[in-house]
C-alpha cells in the first residue's frame, strides 16, 4: 500500500475495510496472469466478505493459473467522500490496483438495493455507466446472483449477466477472453456474440431489442442474431460432491457479519413458498452426501480456527441426513470447542434431541418463521405450518428455560385481510399463555415475544410474481391496525419500512425503462439504500418522477396473467404453467406438497441433479 | 504449514505429548507493520484466537462453560502506528519446544503480522515503563529549520495537548512524558525524522500521535494535501523503568 493513501486511512472509521493484507489472501505475479478479474461485492466489506458465494467464486476463478481474481468493496461514505476529494480511483483490495485496468469486472446482485452500489463503484472507478460508452480497452461489466434473474432495469449497464451457479460459466468465460486475446480476434462486440453463442447461461441484454405497448407493457424481446439462445436458461451444477468448494479462504481481521464457516449443506429448497423467489429459482434440490460435508467441514476448521459451524441452507431441517451429518461433526467439533449452528429451521423440525445435541440452539434466542397469523393464510402462500407445530417447539424451548421468542411474519400478502393480522397478535398471545402453561418453565423470568412483521414484495420467478403490492397507506394502515391489536407489553412489535419494501418491489418488477431512473440516482450519489441512515425514499420518488416513472406501474400493479414479463427472457428451469397453477391454489387456499411428498411438475427435474428428489425427466 | 488434511490428526497427537505439571506462559515477541497497522487491539485479539486453533498449539483452555485460550498482550497500539516488538503471552499445558511455538504460528501468519521471537517470560507486563519510537513525516516545508523547530518544541516545558482519558479529556503538559527526542531533517528523503523515549507505562502512557499532534498544532505540519503528505510511527523497543530491556 503506498504512503499517500496511508494518511487518509487514519481520518476515516474502519480502515482495516480497505487496507488488505489478509492472510490466504492469493497474489500473482501480474506478468504471468493474462485476464485481471476484480470481483466486486456492492456493500460494505464486513458484508462482502461473509458471502458465501464469493468465496467459491473466488476460489474457483483463481484456481486457473493465468487469472487472477481480486476482491472489491464498496467504500463506506467517508471514504467515498475523500477518495472524490483526492481523486483516487476505485481499487482491488489484493494488488491495490484501479479495477478500471482489469480485463473483467463482476458484480454479485444479491438484493436489488444494492443496486445503486453498482453504479456508485463503477463511477468511483472511472468508468461510463452505460454498456454502449464503454470501448473495447474496457473491462467487461459482468453481472449474476439471485437478482440476474430479473436485472432489466440495470441491463443497460452490463455488458453481460450469468445466470445461475457461476461456477462452470465465469471461469469459462475467462477461457474465452484469453483465447480470442491470444488469437488476436478480440473485440468486445465478437466477444460478447461467441460466449452469449457458446456458453450456455449468459444473457447479453444488448442483443435483445425490447419493444412496448402503448399501455407500458412490454410487447416482445427479439434477438438480434438468430444464433443465440430465444430464452436463457440457467446453469446449474448438478453433482454437489463434486462443485468447487473452497478448502482455503480469505480470513478478514476485522470483524465481519459471519465469522464462522459457513457449510452448504445443499442447494435449493423442497418446499415452494408462494412469496419465496430463492425456493423457486435455486430449484431442484441437489444435496451433498454427509461424508463429504464432514470433510468439507474439517478443512474449513483447520484453514479459519472458527469456532462455529453454521450449517447453511434454504431450510437446513430438510435435509435428508441431516442426523447423520451432525453425528459425524460432534464427533470432531465437542473436542475441539467448536459449536455448530442451524440457523434455517422449521418449527415442525425443532425438537428436545435436536436442541440437546446443538449447543447454540441452546444458547442464542429461538427464532421462527410462520410468516402469516392464520392457517388460511398460511395454506395461501403454502407455508405449510399448523400453530400446533409453532406451540409444540416453543414450549420445548421454555421446558429448557428459555424465555423468549422471535416470529417472523409477512404484511400485505395477497388475500390478506385485518382478520389475518389480528391472527398475528393472537399468535404471540398463545405463544405467551404457553409460557405460563408450561410446569417447567424458568419461574423467576417473564417471557417475551418479538415479532417482526415485513412487508411483502412480489417477486420474479414465484407464484406471486404477477400480484400488485399493496399501496403505501394500506401497509401503513395494516401496521397501525396490528399495533393496536398488541396490548400485551411481553409482545414487542417491529415492522420493516414499507417505503424501502416498495422501492424494492419497483426494482425487483423493473425493466429496461428504469435505467435513466438508476443513472440518475447515481448522479445524485445514490448509495447504501440498504441502509436505513442513507436510503431517502422522497428522493427515490422525485429521481423516479424526474424520468417519467410511475412506481405503481411496477410496484402496484397487478400484472396479467398474459402479460410478457420483463423477466421472460430468463429461463429459470420452473415453468410459468406451474407459477400460473400455484397461484390459482393460492386463490383456492390449497396447499401444495412438498416435493418429497410428491412432485407436482414444477419442470426444475428438466435440469438434471444428483441427490435431488426430482423424478428422472423424460427426454 | 501443516497439509490442512493432517491438522485434526495432529491435535489428536498433541494429546500424547507429556503433561505439565501447570500451564507454562511463553511469550511471544511479534510485529505489526504495513497493512496490519489499521487493525485495531481487538480484531487483533480476534485474529489471534484463530490463528492460535490453526496452529495446533496446546494450549491451555480456561475450564467451565465457556471454555476458550487465555491471551495477555502488551500495552496496545493504537491505530495507524506499526511496531517490531508486540508481546503476547499465552499459556500451554503440554510440552512444545519455543522454537516449534513460533515456527507452527508463522505458517499461518503473514509478513506484516510474524512472530519475531518466542521465549520464557523474564519480566512481568507491568514493569513496561517506556517505548521508543521511529517517526517519519514528509511534509510541505520540511528543511533544517523546522526540524530545529521541532526540537525545541518538544523538549520545552509546558506542551500543554488535550489527552483523552478514562474521566474525560483534560490538558497536559505532556514533556515530562518524554525521556528523549531528536528531531532531524533527512535531505535525501525530504522527510523529518524524530527518534523518541516516550511513556508507555500503564498509569502514564503517551501515544506517539500527540507528538504528531503537537507539531500539526504549532508548526503547521501536515496541513496540506493529505493524498500527498504521510507520516509513519513505528515502535522500536519496550523498556523498564530503569531504561534495561523488557525480556
Ligand atoms: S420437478 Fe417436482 S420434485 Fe422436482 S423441484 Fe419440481 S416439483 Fe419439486
Amino acid at each position: 500500500m503506498n504512503k499517500q493513501i496511508s494518511t487518509i486511512l487514519k481520518s476515516v472509521s474502519k480502515p482495516g475495510r480497505y487496507s488488505g493484507g489478509e492472510y490466504g489472501q492469493i497474489i500473482k505475479d501480474k506478468s504471468k496472469v493474462k485476464a485481471r478479474f476484480a470481483f466486486c461485492f456492492p456493500d460494505t466489506y464486513e458484508i462482502g466478505m461473509s458471502n458465501l458465494g464469493v468465496r467459491i467464486l473466488y476460489g474457483v476463478l483463481n484456481k486457473e493459473e493465468d487469472v487472477w481474481c481480486e476482491r472489491v468493496y464498496d467504500p463506506w461514505i467517508d471514504m467515498q467522500e475523500k477518495m472524490r476529494e483526492h481523486g483516487l480511483p476505485l481499487c482491488a483490495c489484493e494488488s491495490g490496483d484501479p479495477i478500471s485496468e482489469f480485463d473483467m469486472i463482476g458484480f454479485t446482485l444479491q438484493y436489488e438495493m444494492s443496486y445503486t452500489n453498482v453504479l456508485n463503484m463503477l463511477e468511483l472507478a472511472g468508468l461510463p455507466l452505460y454498456a454502449k460508452d464503454r470501448d473495447d480497452s474496457m473491462p467487461i461489466i459482468i453481472g449474476g446472483g439471485p437478482c440476474a434473474y430479473n436485472a432489466e432495469p440495470v441491463a443497460d449497464f452490463f455488458d453481460l449477466f450469468n445466470i445461475g451457479e457461476g461456477e462452470e460459466m465465469l471461469p469459462e468465460l475467462c477461457r474465452l477472453y484469453i483465447k480470442m486475446k491470444d488469437e488476436g480476434r478480440y473485440t468486445k462486440q465478437a466477444y460478447l456474440h461467441e460466449a452469449a453463442r457458446t456458453i450456455e447461461g449468459i444473457y447479453v441484454p444488448s442483443f435483445y431489442d425490447v419493444t412496448y405497448n402503448d399501455d407500458g407493457t412490454i410487447n416482445a424481446y427479439t434477438p438480434i442474431y438468430d444464433d443465440i439462445p430465444k430464452q436463457v436458461k440457467k446453469r446449474i451444477m448438478t453433482d454437489m460432491d463434486k462443485a468447487y468448494f473452497p478448502d482455503k479462504v480469505v480470513m478478514p481481521y476485522i470483524e465481519t457479519v459471519h465469522d464462522r464457516v459457513m457449510l452448504e449443506v445443499y442447494r435449493g429448497c423442497i418446499r415452494g413458498c408462494r412469496f419465496c423467489q430463492a425456493g423457486m429459482i435455486y430449484r431442484p434440490v441437489r444435496e451433498k452426501t454427509p461424508e463429504v460435508l464432514n470433510e468439507q467441514a474439517k478443512c474449513l476448521y483447520q484453514a479459519t480456527g472458527y469456532d462455529e459451524i453454521s450449517l447453511t441452507s434454504l431450510s437446513i431441517s430438510d435435509y435428508t441426513q441431516l442426523e447423520e451429518l451432525t453425528d459425524m461433526l460432534l464427533e470432531w467439533t465437542n473436542d475441539n470447542m467448536v459449536s455448530l449452528s442451524l440457523p434455517s429451521l422449521r418449527v415442525d423440525s425443532f425438537t428436545k434431541e435436536l436442541m440437546d445435541k446443538i449447543a447454540t440452539v441452546r444458547s442464542s434466542s429461538l427464532t421462527f418463521a410462520p410468516e402469516a397469523g392464520t392457517q388460511r393464510l398460511r395454506d395461501v402462500i403454502n407455508k405449510n405450518v399448523k400453530e400446533d407445530d409453532l406451540l409444540r417447539a416453543v414450549n420445548v424451548a421454555f421446558e429448557a428455560g428459555k424465555n423468549t421468542v422471535k416470529l417472523y411474519f409477512m404484511s400485505g400478502l395477497p388475500t390478506e385481510t385485518y382478520e389475518d393480522l389480528k391472527g398475528i397478535a393472537d399468535l404471540a398471545s398463545h405463544v405467551i399463555d404457553a409460557y405460563y402453561q408450561c410446569p417447567t418453565r424458568n419461574k423467576g423470568k417473564k417471557p417475551q415475544v418479538t415479532i417482526s412483521v415485513s412487508c411483502f414484495i412480489p417477486k420474479p420467478f414465484t407464484p406471486f410474481q404477477w400480484e400488485a403490492q399493496d399501496t403505501m397507506e394500506m401497509l401503513a394502515e395494516k401496521q397501525e391496525y396490528l399495533g393496536s391489536q398488541i396490548t400485551d407489553r411481553k409482545i414487542r412489535y417491529t415492522h420493516h419500512d414499507a417505503r424501502v419494501s416498495r422501492i424494492e418491489a419497483v426494482l425487483a418488477r423493473g425493466d429496461r425503462r428504469l435505467a435513466p431512473a438508476l443513472a440518475l440516482a447515481c448522479k445524485e450519489g445514490f448509495a447504501f439504500d440498504a441502509w436505513d441512515e442513507c436510503f431517502d425514499y422522497d428522493k427515490w420518488l422525485s429521481v423516479l418522477e424526474r424520468c417519467g416513472i410511475d412506481p405503481a406501474f411496477y410496484a402496484n400493479r397487478a400484472f396479467g396473467l398474459d402479460e410478457v414479463l420483463p423477466w421472460d427472457i430468463i429461463d429459470c428451469g420452473v415453468s410459468k404453467e406451474f407459477f400460473l397453477r400455484e397461484r390459482a391454489k393460492a386463490y383456492g387456499e390449497r396447499t401444495t406438497p412438498n416435493c418429497r411428498e410428491q412432485c407436482s411438475g414444477c419442470g426444475a427435474n428438466k435440469m438434471g441433479g444428483e441427490r435431488t428428489c426430482c423424478p428422472k425427466a423424460k427426454n | 504449514m501443516l497439509p490442512e488434511s493432517q491438522k485434526l490428526i495432529e491435535k489428536k497427537r498433541l494429546k500424547s505429548l507429556p503433561e505439565l505439571e501447570r500451564p507454562l506462559t511463553v511469550r511471544l515477541k511479534f510485529r505489526k507493520i504495513g497493512s496490519l497497522q489499521y487493525i485495531s487491539h481487538l480484531d487483533l485479539q480476534r485474529t489471534f484466537n484463530r490463528v492460535i486453533v490453526r496452529a495446533c498449539l496446546p494450549v491451555w483452555y480456561t475450564k467451565g462453560f465457556n471454555p476458550h485460550a487465555k491471551l495477555v498482550f502488551s500495552t496496545p497500539l493504537s491505530v495507524g502506528a506499526q511496531s517490531v516488538c508486540e508481546y503476547l503471552d499465552i499459556r500451554i499445558d503440554r510440552e512444545m519446544s519455543c522454537e516449534e511455538i513460533k515456527e507452527r504460528l508463522n505458517g499461518e501468519l503473514t509478513n506484516e503480522l510474524f512472530i519475531t521471537d518466542a521465549y520464557i517470560p523474564k519480566n512481568d507486563f507491568s514493569e513496561i515503563a517506556w517505548a521508543s519510537y521511529d517517526m517519519e513525516i514528509y511534509t510541505d516545508g520540511a528543511d533544517d529549520e523546522m526540524a530545529k523547530n521541532a526540537q525545541a518544541l518538544l523538549t520545552s516545558s509546558p506542551l500543554m495537548l488535550v489527552k483523552r482519558t478514562k474521566s474525560g479529556e483534560k490538558e497536559v503538559d505532556i514533556i515530562p512524558m518524554i525521556s528523549s527526542v531528536s528531531v532531524s531533517f533527512d535531505d535525501e528523503r525530504q522527510t523529518l525524522k524524530i527518534k523518541c523515549v516516550l511513556s508507555a507505562s500503564s498509569t502514564e502512557y503517551l501515544n506517539p500521535e500527540m507528538l504528531i499532534t503537537a507539531l500539526k498544532q504549532n508548526l503547521g505540519v501536515m496541513s496540506g494535501d493529505p493524498a500527498l503528505e504521510w507520516y509513519t510511527i513505528m515502535r522500536t523497543d519496550l523498556m523498564k523503568k530503569d531504561m534495561s530491556e523488557f525480556k
